[in-house]
């Protein structure tokens, strides 16, 4: 189906060569960095009453991991959550999984982000610009942008006509990290096209420690590496604009491909068996898990006078896999005749459109009107189970306006309206069903486990919105404040799951009658600048009804490897914290910065923290830069946490040392860019309490020396204009 | 000008300061987790098929003991479950029982596990799984053995009737 589409965007990409006109003459330039301008961002920030942050290419190469969450996690208030040296996934202020959105060219990405061993798939190498915004966004996105945004976009096309390109090769310690991207862009007249390349392969990881122990049984670790973490990526990813007179296009195709290995201890019950070396550090086998995700889309944008119209489109890929040796619970499941060991399998297909219309009426109005759909429909597979068949169907209409009286005051508000449709289908478990009435259950209890999932049918409707204003009372102060009530609606999952989470050994149960997760959410930003000296601090707080959870039932599960029932309950809770950012430049080349979190999370009818809950935590940075050079060292702290829901594992604080260091080498014709990073210095152990491998006692990598070398080039065409 | 910001800046401590505090102030409750101490079976030990199992462990919670629970299955393969191909006359040996308890500590010690003849022999998982009232959970995992050679365990007169 999905290639149609790729076969006419590749059309696009290989007639546009062709259309290049000869060069005449070759001028060779250094590429200066591609940073974002003060007034690009100070236009955005200025325009959100949200806190906003946006972060270019040049921060993400200086605090670069190889993995796009990881390196984000410098901006205060997020959080990556990994499931070891591959995959993480995004947190912002305590809301993980469903509860926030990545959108790259205005496209929503949707993977399997419900489940706690997914990662993001987004190439690192190709993030050109980041803008995060924390908070309430379900009037911008819908549904899952409650908690906030990290929104993925192209730096705009070069002005001049040229080919530019770029090398950058990336080198890790902690698990043997080999990578690189190349990238290669063109632009000629009205067309840019870009096409980027990227992979990545990287062994075990090294952890500071001989053992681990895990429900009493001590296991060991092999050469201080955790057996069957390797993994590799490639990613490739082609963009292409054009943009003639009032009118703008662009056309994306991605595909991210990821493999990692799981740590064998965390599938199943930890067996000193299964952890001995086998003498190979970079091999992936079972269990493993593999996805793959592809991405097209395009925007359609024409701008007249007072009017901009523009258009998304996109459709998505996501096929998610994990395999595992084959095993059952039940004694009577048979083998299966194809792909004996695929445990797993999701195929999750999503449409995407939206339209958007901007009415600049006067300098002092701005109106935008919005319109999305959305459709999706997962489909599964594999000798397990975990989550449903279903189709899910959104769709969304908005209002926005903002009144800016003057430079100095703006007074956005809007409201949104979005339906939604999930359609779950039941699955029955034969094998299930016959393992129970051999073992003499009572009918009625069998007729309650036989159902992995139950057919579920729902409706829902909810109305989001937010209303805000950016105040700047002069240039070295802005006060932004916010009150949005955003949604979100239950996940398969959530609505009709019943059985062992294979990851979590926990019998998680759904609730087919769940209402939306919605909350009131208020937010509060204050900058300041005073000659050397910038400050921000953003508290927030808000208040959920109907927060889904899982609560802990006290009910015995008859099923295998399964404790009590854990059953999805909406609840009131309350999130509340704060960040803070206080730069301070002084004898010209020195500039110190300490950026600072917390997030509070409350259930109210638990009288509990909510699980998954950030540790407050602290980076002290002081940065030396002199012309081509720059040294950093930083501490980061976390603090100990002890406010943790029921059945999750206190987790304990730890002082990180880090350093680095980047340098600007002029060599030939180009400027060689190099950043050299060395992380955990000490080689603490210690754990991370959002980690995945956690509640496996298992901890975070050790010291890790990071190489990153970036060879850009750049070649001015002069080619005539049409 | 400078007042309105200095009031601004005042506003917005106030309201991180109250969120922070007024929160704080309710009470939380238990989300410490029972302690299991398996005395028998101990790790690696060989049950005798026929017989019935000495089960011994001690539960204790810091406010209120709710259940626990004992699962035995089959474990033969050394790591996976994996279904044993070809005919067996004997049956894969599975247990699972629930039983109430309360109080802040208690001793367990009972024979109500009786492993049949037609078992078959092989590696075992016990496993232990106790919750408190506040529905804190925690179990624990055993490799056993089944045999026909089990030795029969030696029993002392119990000193504690449960």
């Amino acid at each position: 189906m999905y290639i149609k589409y790729i076969a006419v965007i590749l059309i696009f990409a290989y007639t546009l060569p062709l259309s290049a006109q000869e060069t005449d003459s070759l001028k060779i330039e250094i590429l200066n960095e591609v940073t974002v301008s003060d007034s690009y961002r100070n236009n955005i920030v200025r325009q959100s009453a949200l806190p906003v942050d946006i972060v270019d290419k040049s921060f993400m190469y200086d605090h670069f991991t190889g993995n796009f969450m990881q390196t984000l996690e410098y901006i205060p208030g997020i959080h990556s959550m990994d499931i070891g040296s591959g995959f993480s996934k995004p947190m912002i202020r305590g809301m993980g999984f469903n509860r926030i959105a990545v959108t790259e060219n205005g496209i929503k990405q949707e993977g399997q982000q419900w489940g706690a061993d997914h990662g993001l798939e987004i190439d690192a190498f190709g993030v050109e610009r980041v803008t995060v915004r924390k908070g309430p966004s379900s009037l911008l996105y819908g549904s899952d942008a409650m908690g906030g945004v990290i929104e993925l976009s192209q730096l705009p096309a070069p002005s001049d006509n040229m080919v530019y390109g770029e090398l950058a090769l990336l080198g890790k310690s902690v698990n043997g990290t080999l990578g690189g991207s190349v990238m290669s862009g063109v632009k000629i007249n009205s067309w840019h096209v870009k096409l980027r390349f990227s992979e990545q392969h990287f062994a075990d990881y090294r952890i500071p420690a001989d053992t681990i122990v895990y429900l009493t049984q001590k296991l060991p670790v092999h050469n201080r590496r955790l057996k069957n973490t390797a993994g590799f990526e490639r990613n490739a990813g082609l963009f292409s604009e054009y943009r003639k007179g009032r009118y703008y296009a662009n056309y994306a195709v991605g595909n991210a491909y990821q493999k990692v290995g799981f740590f064998a201890g965390a599938h199943g019950i930890p067996d000193a068996s299964r952890l001995q070396d086998d003498g190979d550090s970079r091999n992936i086998d079972l269990p493993y898990s593999r996805v793959n995700h592809l991405k097209i889309s395009t925007r359609q944008q024409y701008t007249r006078n007072m009017l901009s119209v523009c258009i998304d489109a996109g459709f998505q890929n996501n096929h998610r896999e994990e395999w595992s040796s084959f095993h059952t619970h039940y004694g009577n499941q048979p083998v299966p005749e194809t792909n004996p060991d695929k445990e797993l399998d999701f195929s999750l297909n999503t449409f995407n459109s939206s339209l958007k219309a901007d009415l600049i009426y006067s300098s002092q109005w701005k109106h935008t009107f919005g319109f999305d759909v959305q459709r999706q429909r997962n489909s599964v597979g594999g000798y397990s189970f975990l989550l449903p068949e279903y189709e899910r169907f959104t769709a969304g209409a908005l209002w926005l306006s903002v009144f800016r009286p003057n430079d100095r005051f703006s007074l956005s508000g809007g409201l949104r309206y979005d339906y939604g449709k999930m359609d779950i289908e039941a699955s029955h478990d034969v094998y299930l069903e016959e393992y129970l009435r051999r073992r003499n259950y009572a009918d009625e209890l069998v007729e309650a486990y036989k159902w992995r999932s139950r057919a579920v049918n729902r409706h829902f409707g909810d109305v989001s919105g937010s209303l805000g204003f950016v105040w700047i009372p002069d240039k070295s102060h802005q006060l932004k404040v916010n009150l949005g009530r955003s949604f979100r609606l239950p996940g398969a999952n959530e609505l009709a799951s019943n059985g062992v989470h294979h990851g979590a050994f926990r019998h998680e149960q759904g609730n087919a009658s769940l209402l939306s997760e919605r909350g009131w959410q208020f937010d509060a930003s204050y900058s300041c600048q005073y000659r050397n000296i910038a400050f921000t601090t953003s508290p927030f707080f808000s208040w959920y009804d109907k927060y889904i959870y899982l609560k802990p039932t006290g009910e015995w599960s008859v099923l295998p490897h399964a404790g009590q029932i854990y059953r999805y309950t909406g609840v009131e809770a309350i999130f509340t914290g704060m960040e803070a950012d206080l730069r301070l430049d002084f004898f010209r080349n020195f500039t110190y910065q300490i950026t600072g979190e917390y997030v509070y999370t409350y259930n109210t009818d638990e009288y509990t923290p909510l699980s998954f809950s950030p540790p407050a935590s602290m980076r002290n940075r002081l940065t030396w830069r002199h012309k081509i050079v720059q040294f950093n060292v930083e501490l980061q702290s976390v603090a100990t946490q002890n406010r943790v829901a029921k059945n999750e594992d206190i987790t304990h604080g730890v002082n990180l040392l880090h350093l680095g260091a980047t340098f600007e080498i002029p060599l030939m014709v180009t400027n060689v860019d190099i950043t050299f990073s060395l992380q955990n210095v000490l080689n603490t152990k210690y754990y991370n309490h959002l980690s995945f491998y956690r509640k496996v006692e298992i901890p975070e990598p050790g010291r890790n020396f990071l190489l990153l070398i970036k060879i850009p080039f750049i070649n001015k065409l002069k080619v005539k204009l049409q | 000008m400078k007042t309105i910001i200095k009031f601004s800046i005042i506003c917005l401590t106030a309201i991180s300061f109250l969120t922070f505090t007024g929160c704080d102030k309710n009470e939380e409750s238990d989300t410490t987790k029972p302690v299991i101490k398996l005395i028998e079976p101990e790790e690696d030990d060989v049950l005798k098929i026929g017989a019935d199992v000495h089960f011994e462990a001690e539960f204790e919670d810091d406010k209120m003991l709710a259940s626990y629970k004992v699962n035995i299955h089959p474990n033969f393969d050394g790591h996976s479950h994996a279904v044993t191909k070809g005919e067996t006359e004997t049956v894969d040996f599975e247990f699972e029982k629930s039983w109430t308890i309360s109080g802040k500590n208690t001793s367990i010690h009972h024979h109500e596990i009786v492993i049949p003849e037609n078992a078959t022999p092989g590696h075992y998982h016990l496993m232990v799984y106790c919750t408190d009232a506040a529905g804190n959970e925690s179990y624990i995992a055993v490799d056993i053995e089944l045999s026909h050679e089990g030795e029969e365990h030696e029993h002392e007169e119990d000193e504690h009737n449960d």
